[in-house]
């Protein structure tokens, strides 16, 4: 791409952003929208004023994040482990593998009243959401991956002598890096999702919270200033993996020539 | 020494075992190449797979010098037909590998694969990953990687039917003279004739499942010519070419006689 074209897509999408903005600020001053159904980004601004004094805002910014990232590495790694020794005991992988897929056919929304009743309404049990979903998204790239390993490989490694652990750390573990990363990319989103959704079935804080409790009180700029941030939450954490495929996945990135 | 010698192997399939090897006995010097050429899936490649234990014979023996084959040997490298570069490590991490897993120090291993990637024509190319390579070039690396450890029995199993044919007849010629070189002995599997006699001082001809020695031939040519090109070009060449192409050309079709005219 040349500097022009991207400068170009630069202020394409600022302009793009500018007649939202300005879109939404004046139709609602004007009548045009109902303010109870949208709100100008003034007033939108006004309710962060608001929740920011009062402290709340933090506070709920604070814990939907905690609990999502603690939820996203969580899942991550027990679903990295048994996504990578699964495939090492045949005969367990074989027993356990229909009660996984089962468990991962059911909505998350069925299962969050099951983790507030175990974990109650604080932050364990939203942890709890996020771990349950996070795991499935990178168990399932992990263990099909491990199951597809190229055997030449292993057969290789055995000729030169190598011990089941060395084949284990030398060629499954990283041969699997290319499905981590998959599996963090899906599981970021996924993270967040059940954070929310078990702030919506039953807290008394976080984002979710926020939002549950603005709609409930027709506050329409809170609702909205609660959506922007968890979008802003959300992109943020989907750079910051992006930007750890070229530490997980060196190789696909190294110079071709 | 490497020595095949009784082998027969045979697996549990849907209806009874099946067949695959029935005594096969032959053996390869040490500085000697054997080619071992047979009707595809006669089993060819199952007998490298019992000289490196990944399977067992049914019955028979695997020896190197004089002594059974079991469990992974360190007297015997094998070279695949896929390569065995692992694609995240580095070309000169991928030579070290063999080395490593036999817990050698670092700057010892590191030292001997740098000399071997210069020997081998890879300098320069310590840093890259093997898919920067190209499918000559990432062999010669698979074969370092392979001889890293000197092995004295080295073990092929259709390794060059990927390439394209330049590059082939390329990676032959080097072969032979690495081989030579060390004083190894060398069988590989193939069913490229030419490969064979080409390379090989003796090609022994399985037949069709269950496979059996059908013959062992001396090629006198390899070892007095120069290159493997050298050694295409010869009339002898055609002469044995013929007749191995007619000893498996029979066992290949398995036709009922008089099929023709039936026809």
């Amino acid at each position: 791409m040349t500097l022009t074209h991207r400068l170009l897509v630069i202020l394409g999408r600022l302009a793009v952003l500018a007649v939202i903005l300005a879109g939404a600020e004046i139709g609602v001053r004007s009548g045009a929208l109902s303010e109870l159904f949208f709100s100008s980004p003034s007033e939108i601004f006004k309710a962060l004023i608001t929740q920011w004094s009062s402290g709340s805002f933090l506070q709920d910014v604070g814990i939907t994040v905690l609990e999502t990232l603690l939820g996203l590495v969580s899942g991550s790694l027990l679903g990295m482990a048994i996504g990578l020794l699964l495939p090492q005991l045949r005969l367990v992988s074989h027993v356990f593998e229909p009660f996984l897929m089962v468990l991962n056919g059911i909505p998350v929304i069925v299962i969050a009243p099951l983790f507030i009743l175990w974990l109650g309404l604080g932050i364990p049990s939203k942890i709890g959401i996020s771990v349950y979903i996070v795991f499935f998204a990178m168990f399932i790239p992990v263990y099909t991956a491990s199951l597809r390993l190229d055997t030449t490989f292993v057969d290789a490694l055995r000729v030169m002598g190598a011990s089941r652990s060395q084949i284990f750390w030398k060629v499954i573990v990283p041969s699997s890096l290319p499905s981590v990363y998959t599996g963090l990319k899906i599981g970021s989103g996924l993270a967040l999702i059940g954070a929310v959704i078990g702030e919506f079935v039953a807290s008394r804080a976080g984002l979710g919270h926020m939002i549950l409790y603005a709609s409930g009180t027709l506050d329409t700029p809170t609702l909205y200033l609660g959506i922007i941030t968890l979008a802003v939450f959300a992109a943020a954490l989907s750079f910051a993996i992006d930007a750890l495929g070229p530490v997980l996945v060196h190789y696909r990135f190294a110079d071709e020539k | 020494m490497l020595e095949f010698r009784n082998i027969s192997f045979s697996f549990p399939g849907r209806r009874g075992a099946v067949e695959v090897l029935r005594d096969v006995s032959f053996c390869c010097k040490e500085d000697e190449i054997v080619a071992v050429v047979g009707p595809s899936g006669c089993g060819k490649s199952t007998l490298l797979s019992l000289a490196i234990s990944l399977r067992k014979p049914s019955a028979g023996e695997v020896l190197i010098d004089g002594r059974a084959v079991r469990g992974s040997d360190r007297r015997v490298g094998m070279l695949f037909q896929q390569t065995t570069l692992l694609p995240w490590r580095s070309v000169l991490e991928n030579v070290e590998l063999g080395l490593e897993i036999r817990g050698e120090p670092k700057d010892k291993r590191r030292a001997r694969a740098l000399s071997l990637m210069k020997l081998y024509g890879l300098g320069g190319f310590e840093r890259k990953y093997p898919h920067a390579l190209s499918g000559g070039m990432q062999k010669r690396a698979a074969l370092a990687q392979t001889l890293a450890v000197e092995p004295t029995v080295l073990l092929l199993d259709e390794p060059f039917a990927a390439l394209d044919a330049q590059t082939r007849v390329v990676i032959q010629n080097d072969v032979v003279k690495i081989c030579r070189a060390g004083k190894r002995s060398m069988i590989i599997v193939t069913h490229d004739i030419a490969e064979a006699i080409s390379m090989a001082d003796r090609v022994v001809v399985l037949t069709q499942r269950p496979a059996t020695v059908k013959k062992i031939y001396e090629i006198p040519l390899s070892r007095r010519a120069a290159s493997v090109a050298d050694v295409q070009s010869t009339p002898e060449f055609a002469h044995f070419f013929k007749e191995i192409w007619d000893a498996l050309d029979i066992s290949v079709t398995g036709m009922a006689p008089g099929v023709d005219a039936a026809a």
